[in-house]
C-alpha cells in the first residue's frame, strides 16, 4: 500500500504531509491525523493517539472495584453514564448483586439519557465541522438540559459517578420526573428543527452523501459497532442482541442505514434518539416503585474468575473485560472502547477523498480521544 | 483659482476622510452586528460586557490588535509577508471611490450653505453657486468615471492577491492550501459575477455606477425586476468573492484552522479581517446600486410611493446595503459549508453557463424588442 | 418535476433560513455566568466542607478515617489522637487535597456523621497549587471565593 503512495500524485508533483493536529479545532481533541495530501486530495492518514492516555486500565488494578468507578467517567466523558453502567453490570453480575427494579428503570433512563446527550454532542461537533455553526448552539441548548438531569439527580454534570454497586446513590428528587417529561415532550420538536437545518440542505447532502463510504460485511471485518456499523445496514444492537440489565422489557427499534455512508450515519443517529426518547417515555410510565440500593458487602470482593459484560454504548459497544484474583482489586480490567475501534477505519475511509472530507469522516465515526486514549 | 482648488482638490479630499473614517467605523461595527445577530441566531446574548451591550467592543478588539506582538514567523518570507495584508486591505477601500452614495446634486444645499461659514474664503455667492453647480464638488460620491464597473471589477481581484501572498509567505502548509483554494475560488467566481453584471450592463447601456442608477430612476424599476437571475447569481458569487459561509473555504476554520491568515497575528491579522469585512461592504453597495437603485426609493420617479420621498437617498442606500449585510450574516448563521470541488462544480458548471445564458437572453430580447 | 423547481428556488436553504430568523428575536437561552450565578442542585458536588455541629459549634468528625480509606485519589489525610481520658479519637488535622479531587462524593457517602460534605460552590480555581490544599481551618469555613473586582459576585 505504502509505495503505491508516491506514484500517485496527479502531475508527478512531491507529496504533501500535512499535520492535522494534535492541536486542531476538527480532530475532536488530541488526535492528530498524519495526511499525505496531493493537493488536497488525501492519499494517505496515519493516526497518531495517545495525547490523552492516563492509563486507567493500569489505574483500575491499583484500586478496589468501588473506587474504580469515577475513573471510568474519565474515559469516554461524553457519555460517562454508560461507562459507568458498563462496568457496574459486570461486577454486579461477578458477586451476583441483585439489583432493585426501580433502579434497574432508572439506570435505563439514565443511560438512554446520555445516549441522547452523546448524540446531540456528537450532532453540534460534526455540524460545526462541516461549517452549520448554529446547530453546534442548539444542540448545546438540549444537552444543557439533560445535563441539568443528570446535576439534579447524580450531582454533576459531566463526570457523574452515576451509579453505584447494587443501584444508585439516591433515588429520582422531588420534581425530576416532571422535568423528564418535559423534556421528552419537547424533544422531537428540537430534533425537527436540526432537520430542517440540516437534512435536506443540498450543502449539507453534498458535504455526507457518499463520503466515506463502508459496506456492512466490510464493518464487521472491521470490528465496527454501534451506529457506525447500523449506518452500513447491519442490524446490530447489544441491547437487542444480548439483553442486559431489563432492556429486554422495553420497545425500541434498531434504525439501520442502506449505504454506509456519512448522511446515513448521520440519519441512524438522529432516529436513535428518537427511539431512546421512546425508551425514556417507557420508564417513565411504568417507573415501579421501591428501593433503588439492593443489599451490597461494604466491601466488593467478587470470586475469581473473568466475566465481560458489554452494553450498547452511544459509540458502540462498550464491553469491559474484568479478572478477579478474588481480592477486593481487580486483577486486569480490559476495556472495549468503541471509539478506539472505529478509529482505525479511518485511513481506509479518508483514502481519495479530499481533505474537506478527512473532518466529515472523523466526525461521523464519533470518536472521544478520552475513550480511544484512555 | 480657489474655486478650482475647491472642487477638484479640497471638497474631493475631504469627502475621501469622510467615507475612509466612515467605513472604518463600519467595519468596525459590522463586525459587532455580526456577532450579535449571529449570537442571537444561537439563542445567546454575544459581547455584553464593554460597553452597553457590548458597543464599545470593537473599539476594545482595535485596542487589543494594536497592542499585541508582532510576529513574523522565522521561516517567512519577511517582505511579503509584511505587505500582503496591506495588498488586501487597500483595494478594498479603493472601490469606494467610484461607489455613489447618492445622487450627483447631494451635497448641493450643504455645500452652499457652508461655504458661506468661511469668511476667509472671500467666496461671492456667485462662485458658490457654481462650486455647489457642479457635480465633481456636490455629488455624493468621490469620481463617476465612465468604466466605474470595470474599475470595481479589476481593483476587486488585486485584493486575492494580498491573500495568496499572505499564504504564500507564510511558508506553512495550512496557509498554503487556504492560499491555494482561495486563488482557485476567486477566479472561477469572478467570472460568472462578471457575466452576471454583464446582463446589467446591456439593460442600462452604460459602464457609469451613477449612470446606471439613473437608468433604472428614467425606467422607474430596479433592475433586480429585470435582472432577477442575474441578481441571484451576483449575490451568491459575492459571498463566494468576499469568502462568506457557505464559500469561506479559504479561512474554513474548522478544516484550515483559518486558512491563509493562520500565522497572522495582531495587527497585521486585523488587516486581514477588515479586508473580508470592507469587501463584504463593497459587494454589498455594488448590488445595491446595480440592482436595487442605489440611492432611490422603491419604485423610482412613480407618484404613488411619493410620499417615502422625504427620506434621504444616502439613508436609502445606507439600508439597502445594511439589508445585504444583514442576509450576509444570517447566511452565515444557517448554512454548512460547500466542498472544494462541488465549489468548482457550481461555479464552472451551473453559475456560469446561466449567467451566459442570461446574457445571451438578454442581449436577445432587447434586440428583439427594443 | 418539483424536485427540480424546489432546487431552484432553494427551498431547503430558505426553510433553514426562516427557522434561523425565528430564533433572532426570540428569548435567549443563556446566562451571563459572572452576573448570574446558576442555580445549582442541592446534590451538586463542588468545593468541600468539614460541617460543624450547628449546636455546640465543635467537629462532627469523628476521626474514623473511613473517608481517608475510600477515597480514589487518597487525597484526604485525617490526623487524630486519642484522648486519654475518654478514650475516644479526636481530631488533630485534616487536609483535602482540592487540585486533585474527582468530585466522584464518596467520602461523603461513607461519612457516618455527615462531616465531610461536598458543597455548592464550584469556583475552586487559586493563584497556586499549594492554597488548593485545604487545611481542616477553611474546610469548616467552606470556600470563599477569589474576588476579581468590585461588583463581580454582587
Amino acid at each position: 500500500m505504502k509505495t503505491t503512495v508516491e506514484e500517485s500524485t496527479v502531475l508527478d508533483a512531491k507529496v504533501l504531509e500535512l499535520n492535522m493536529g494534535p492541536q486542531h479545532p476538527s480532530t475532536h481533541g488530541v488526535l492528530r491525523v498524519k495526511l499525505k495530501l496531493d493537493g488536497e486530495r488525501v492519499l494517505d492518514a496515519e493516526c497518531i493517539i495517545g495525547y490523552l492516555h492516563r492509563g486507567v486500565e493500569k489505574i483500575s488494578e491499583n484500586r478496589s472495584y468501588i473506587k474504580c468507578v469515577p475513573y471510568y467517567d474519565r474515559t469516554d466523558y461524553i457519555a460517562a453514564v454508560s461507562n459507568v453502567y458498563g462496568y457496574l453490570l459486570g461486577v454486579e453480575a461477578m458477586m451476583q448483586i441483585e439489583v432493585p427494579k426501580r433502579a434497574q428503570y432508572i439506570r435505563i433512563m439514565m443511560t438512554e439519557f446520555s445516549r441522547i446527550s452523546s448524540h446531540l454532542l456528537w450532532l453540534a461537533t460534526h455540524a460545526i465541522d462541516i461549517g452549520a455553526m448554529t446547530v453546534f448552539l442548539y444542540c448545546f441548548r438540549e444537552r444543557e438540559e439533560i445535563l441539568k438531569l443528570f446535576e439534579a439527580l447524580f450531582g454533576a454534570r459531566l463526570t457523574t459517578h452515576a451509579f453505584r454497586v447494587g443501584g444508585l446513590w439516591k433515588d429520582l428528587p422531588a420534581g425530576f420526573e416532571e422535568a423528564a417529561r418535559k423534556f421528552i415532550d419537547e424533544f422531537p420538536e428540537r430534533v425537527d428543527e436540526y432537520e430542517q437545518l440540516l437534512t435536506k440542505n443540498r450543502i449539507w447532502m453534498a458535504r455526507t452523501q457518499g463520503i466515506g463510504v463502508i459496506s456492512g460485511k466490510e464493518a464487521i471485518e472491521w470490528g465496527l459497532t454501534g451506529p457506525v456499523l447500523r449506518g452500513s445496514g447491519m442490524k446490530h444492537d447489544v441491547r437487542k442482541d444480548r439483553p442486559y440489565g431489563g432492556y429486554e422489557e422495553f420497545d425500541f427499534d434498531v434504525p439501520v442505514g442502506e449505504n454506509g455512508d456519512t448522511y446515513d450515519r448521520y440519519l441512524v443517529r438522529l432516529e436513535e434518539m428518537h427511539q431512546s426518547r421512546r425508551i425514556i417515555q417507557q420508564v417513565l410510565d411504568r417507573l415501579p416503585d421501591g428501593p433503588v440500593r439492593g443489599k451490597a458487602p461494604k466491601i466488593v470482593k467478587p470470586p475469581v474468575g473473568e466475566y465481560y459484560s458489554g452494553i450498547d454504548g452511544p459509540r458502540g459497544e462498550l464491553g469491559y473485560y474484568i479478572v478477579s484474583d478474588g481480592s477486593a482489586q481487580p486483577f486486569r480490567v480490559r476495556i472495549r472502547p468503541p471509539t478506539f475501534i472505529s478509529l482505525q477505519v479511518l485511513r481506509r475511509l479518508v483514502r481519495g477523498h479530499l481533505m474537506a472530507d478527512v473532518i466529515a469522516i472523523i466526525g461521523t465515526l464519533d470518536i472521544v480521544l478520552g475513550e480511544v486514549d484512555r | 483659482m480657489i474655486e478650482i482648488l475647491l472642487i477638484y482638490a479640497i471638497i474631493p479630499l475631504i469627502k475621501i476622510a469622510v467615507i475612509v473614517l466612515f467605513l472604518s467605523g463600519a467595519i468596525a461595527y459590522l463586525t459587532l452586528l455580526e456577532r450579535k445577530l449571529i449570537a442571537h441566531i444561537q439563542v445567546r446574548l454575544g459581547p455584553m460586557r464593554v460597553g452597553w451591550h457590548g458597543l464599545l467592543q470593537p473599539i476594545a478588539d482595535g485596542l487589543k490588535f494594536l497592542l499585541k506582538e508582532d510576529i513574523v514567523p522565522a521561516k517567512a518570507d519577511a517582505l511579503i509577508f509584511t505587505i500582503a495584508p496591506a495588498i488586501s486591505l487597500l483595494p478594498a477601500f479603493l472601490v469606494f471611490a467610484v461607489v455613489p452614495f447618492g445622487p450627483p446634486d447631494m451635497l448641493k444645499d450643504f455645500l452652499s450653505w457652508i461655504l458661506g461659514w468661511f469668511p476667509f474664503l472671500n467666496l461671492d455667492p456667485e462662485t458658490i453657486a457654481r462650486i455647489a453647480e457642479n457635480s465633481i464638488a456636490s455629488g455624493g460620491y468621490v469620481t463617476d468615471i465612465n468604466i466605474a464597473v470595470l474599475f470595481v471589477l479589476s481593483v476587486s481581484s488585486v485584493g486575492i492577491l494580498g491573500i495568496i501572498l499572505g499564504g504564500w509567505a507564510s511558508n506553512s502548509k495550512f496557509p498554503l492550501l487556504g492560499a491555494l483554494r482561495s486563488s482557485a475560488q476567486m477566479v472561477s467566481y469572478e467570472v460568472a459575477l462578471g457575466f452576471a453584471i454583464i446582463g446589467v450592463l446591456l439593460v442600462a447601456g452604460s459602464l457609469s455606477l451613477v449612470e446606471i442608477v439613473q437608468n433604472q430612476q428614467q425606467e422607474q424599476i430596479w433592475y433586480v425586476f429585470v435582472q432577477p437571475v442575474a441578481f441571484v447569481l451576483f449575490f451568491i458569487c459575492g459571498l463566494a468573492e468576499t469568502n462568506r459561509l457557505p464559500f469561506d473555504l479559504p479561512e474554513a476554520e474548522t478544516e484550515l484552522v483559518g486558512g491563509f491568515h493562520t500565522e497572522y497575528s495582531g495587527f497585521r491579522f486585523s488587516l486581514f479581517f477588515l479586508a473580508e469585512y470592507a469587501n463584504m461592504i463593497a459587494v454589498s453597495a455594488i448590488g445595491v446600486i446595480l440592482f436595487l437603485g442605489g440611492w432611490l426609493r422603491p419604485f423610482p420617479n412613480s407618484d404613488w410611493l411619493s410620499f417615502l420621498d422625504f427620506i434621504p437617498g444616502v439613508l436609502w442606500f445606507l439600508g439597502k446595503v445594511f439589508m445585504f449585510l444583514y442576509i450576509f450574516i444570517w447566511l452565515r448563521g444557517t448554512l454548512p459549508r460547500f466542498r472544494f470541488d462541488q465549489l468548482m462544480q457550481y461555479g464552472w458548471k451551473i453559475f456560469l453557463p446561466v449567467a451566459l445564458g442570461n446574457v445571451v437572453v438578454t442581449a436577445a430580447v432587447l434586440l428583439a424588442f427594443l | 418535476m418539483m424536485d427540480f423547481l424546489r432546487r431552484i428556488f432553494f427551498v431547503d436553504i430558505l426553510k433553514g433560513l426562516a427557522l434561523t430568523f425565528r430564533y433572532t428575536y426570540r428569548k435567549v437561552y443563556t446566562e451571563q455566568y459572572p452576573l448570574e450565578k446558576p442555580k445549582l442542585a442541592g446534590r451538586y458536588r463542588g468545593a468541600p466542607r468539614l460541617n460543624n455541629d450547628p449546636v455546640t459549634g465543635e467537629t462532627l468528625c469523628i476521626a474514623c478515617d473511613l473517608c481517608a480509606e475510600i477515597c480514589p485519589e487518597d487525597l484526604i489525610v485525617v490526623g487524630s489522637q486519642r484522648d486519654p481520658e475518654s478514650r475516644k479519637k479526636v481530631l488533630t488535622h485534616y487536609t483535602f487535597d482540592t487540585s486533585r479531587c474527582l468530585f466522584c462524593g464518596l467520602c461523603q457517602e461513607v461519612c457516618p456523621t455527615n462531616a465531610i460534605e461536598l458543597t455548592q460552590d464550584f469556583e475552586l480555581a487559586a493563584y497556586d497549587r499549594r492554597s488548593m490544599v485545604w487545611d481542616r481551618k477553611q474546610l469548616e469555613k467552606g470556600w470563599d471565593r477569589i474576588h476579581f473586582g468590585k461588583d463581580y459576585h454582587k
